[in-house]
């Protein structure tokens, strides 16, 4: 029963990895750059919300807009400063540690909005549902829930429509997409604001479940993001909610199992694992082989 | 119908051409012909506005389309069909085929399925694949879906580079009749070639083109009687 419960724990933080890593994999998958300043555009998104919070007052779903539009914005900002200047496939490297820097001054503009070590972030009042011996707890439910309809609106939009098509277009070959008439910049600009939006969704999930904030969010976010993308493969969009979802279960079985202490290295400790048995991650190599034989053909 | 002046794109210090002039008339075949290296791709590049030429100017119906760049490009109806088959390999190839209908706005969907349509009448091996990852075809069938793909974006004139490179004997034959039945439907097309033979069966006009420059124009029939130029381009005959 005990591993009944922390499993389902484990999926309910899972969710909000794999959102976080569907933001990474995006861009990775599509534009085949990291954003290095993800994490710190949630915190960004967050410590907005918290500052607007007075003025607006608009309770928690307040702080679910605004932590979703302040990711988004930044996001996008970081999209305009750090990647779409450098676009050929040889300034990758560049564009990443442009957005390095960012990371840092989004941190700082955030700990300038959020002043002490923690903040309150409010949840949602909700009851705390039992089946049986297993207890869910009503706002993560909810939460889990949004997750769900997020990435099927994802799927929706990638599979579903004209925009969907011409980004699967230039994610599968980007000079091809500009053959036929896509404006790649533009397309790369769209999809990092489709990003911040997921990522803020996660932000919030997070962090109305755990009640609090701290300047730290930003650097945690990112790793956990990074490390469902990477579990999943890098740039999939199934790989990253897989890998959240492993991430989230294994995370919480090794808090409960072996205590809060061993948990990161459990955590890093499988990461090291699956790059070691499966280097591209567990939905495979699908981009580089694609890629090196594109190569070879050329 | 479109006519090239004095067109000088470099990479970097290297001039690849150095001021070539052409012309391609309207309803016709022309052919470009010449040793690796001399230019040629760069020549399709510049045309297709995916290079921006130093100086020079392409001209579409009186459209100046120099330096525009690929969609603007697109848009006036100049598509281009690259070497090397540049296929989506995850997409179907019904997606393929949607996707060459990008520059078409959506509100035009009815004639999109329409043209569809007619792609699968021409391409029948398309029609019996459509559902099938564009990346898993023969090089054949992916380079009639290339082509397939250049026509739903509606071209005035089809811009061919190298279409026969590295296909069977037997499936380049296929290709060059489709392109000479595209002709005859009225398509003006502009061609790269490395197979003389094919190329001279269907070409209504020729240019040489080496080292960046245009150093011959003129009918097959000109190509054929010159003996200096059969020599040095086309290895003898």
């Amino acid at each position: 029963m005990d591993t009944l419960q922390t499993s389902l724990d484990g999926l309910m933080i899972g969710s909000t990895y794999a959102l976080i890593g569907i933001g990474f994999a995006l861009v990775f998958g599509i534009m085949r750059r990291i954003n290095l300043a993800f994490g710190a555009c949630l915190l960004f998104g967050a410590a907005l919300a918290i500052y607007l919070e007075p003025w607006l007052g608009w309770g928690v779903w307040g702080l679910f807009l605004v932590t979703m539009v302040g990711a988004a914005l930044a996001s996008a900002y970081v999209e305009r400063l750090c990647f779409a200047p450098h676009t050929k496939r040889t300034q990758s490297m560049t564009a990443m540690i442009a957005s390095f820097a960012i990371w840092m001054q989004l941190d700082e503009i955030s700990s300038q909005m959020l002043p002490q070590r923690t903040h309150a972030y409010h949840g949602l009042e909700m009851p705390t549902f039992w089946l049986g011996e297993i207890s869910v707890r009503g706002d993560q439910l909810l939460h889990f829930c949004m997750a769900l309809v997020s990435i099927m609106l994802l799927y929706v939009l990638l599979y579903k429509t004209h925009l969907g098509l011409l980004i699967r277009a230039t994610a599968d070959n980007p000079e091809t997409a500009y053959l036929l008439g896509v404006r790649v910049p533009w397309l790369g600009f769209i999809i990092f604001l489709v990003a911040g939006i997921l990522g803020g969704v996660g932000a919030f999930m997070i962090l109305s479940a755990d009640g609090y904030v701290t300047p730290m969010f930003g650097m945690w976010s990112t790793f956990k993001g990074l490390l469902a993308m990477i579990l999943g493969g890098l740039g999939s969009l199934p790989g990253a909610v897989i890998g959240g979802l492993i991430l989230g279960v294994v995370e919480t079985h090794a808090g409960a199992t072996l205590g809060a202490e061993y948990r990161d290295m459990v955590t890093f400790g499988l990461v090291f694992l699956v790059l070691i048995i499966r280097p591209g991650g567990l939905m495979g190599v699908k981009i580089y082989r694609t890629e090196s034989l594109a190569q070879e053909r050329i | 119908m479109l006519s090239v002046n004095n067109l000088v794109t470099s990479y970097g210090l290297i001039k690849a051409l150095k001021g070539v002039s052409l012309e391609a008339r309207e309803g016709e075949v022309t052919c470009i012909l010449g040793p690796n290296g001399a230019g040629k791709t760069t020549l399709m590049f510049t045309l297709a506005g995916i290079l921006s030429p130093d100086a020079g100017t392409v001209n579409l119906l009186g459209h100046n389309l120099t330096g525009l760049g690929g969609p603007k490009v697109l848009n006036q109806g100049l598509a281009l069909v690259p070497e090397n088959r540049l296929v989506f390999p995850d997409m179907s190839v019904h997606e393929n085929l949607l996707a060459g209908a990008f520059t078409q706005s959506k509100a035009m969907a009815v004639e999109v399925s329409e043209d569809i349509d007619k792609m699968y009448t021409r391409f029948p091996i398309l029609k019996t694949r459509y559902d099938q990852l564009a990346g898993t075809l023969s090089g054949g069938e992916q380079q009639m879906l290339t082509l397939a793909r250049a026509l739903m974006s509606r071209p005035t004139i089809l811009l061919l580079d190298e279409p026969s490179v590295g296909l069977s004997p037997l499936i380049v034959n296929e290709i060059f009749d489709i392109i000479k039945q595209l002709n005859e439907d009225g398509m003006s097309i502009l061609l790269v070639e490395q197979n003389v033979n094919k190329a001279l069966q269907v070409a209504d006009y020729f240019y040489l083109l080496d080292q960046g420059k245009v150093t011959f124009g003129g009918t097959p029939d000109q190509l054929q009687n010159d003996d200096i130029i059969k020599r040095a381009y086309l290895g003898g005959e």
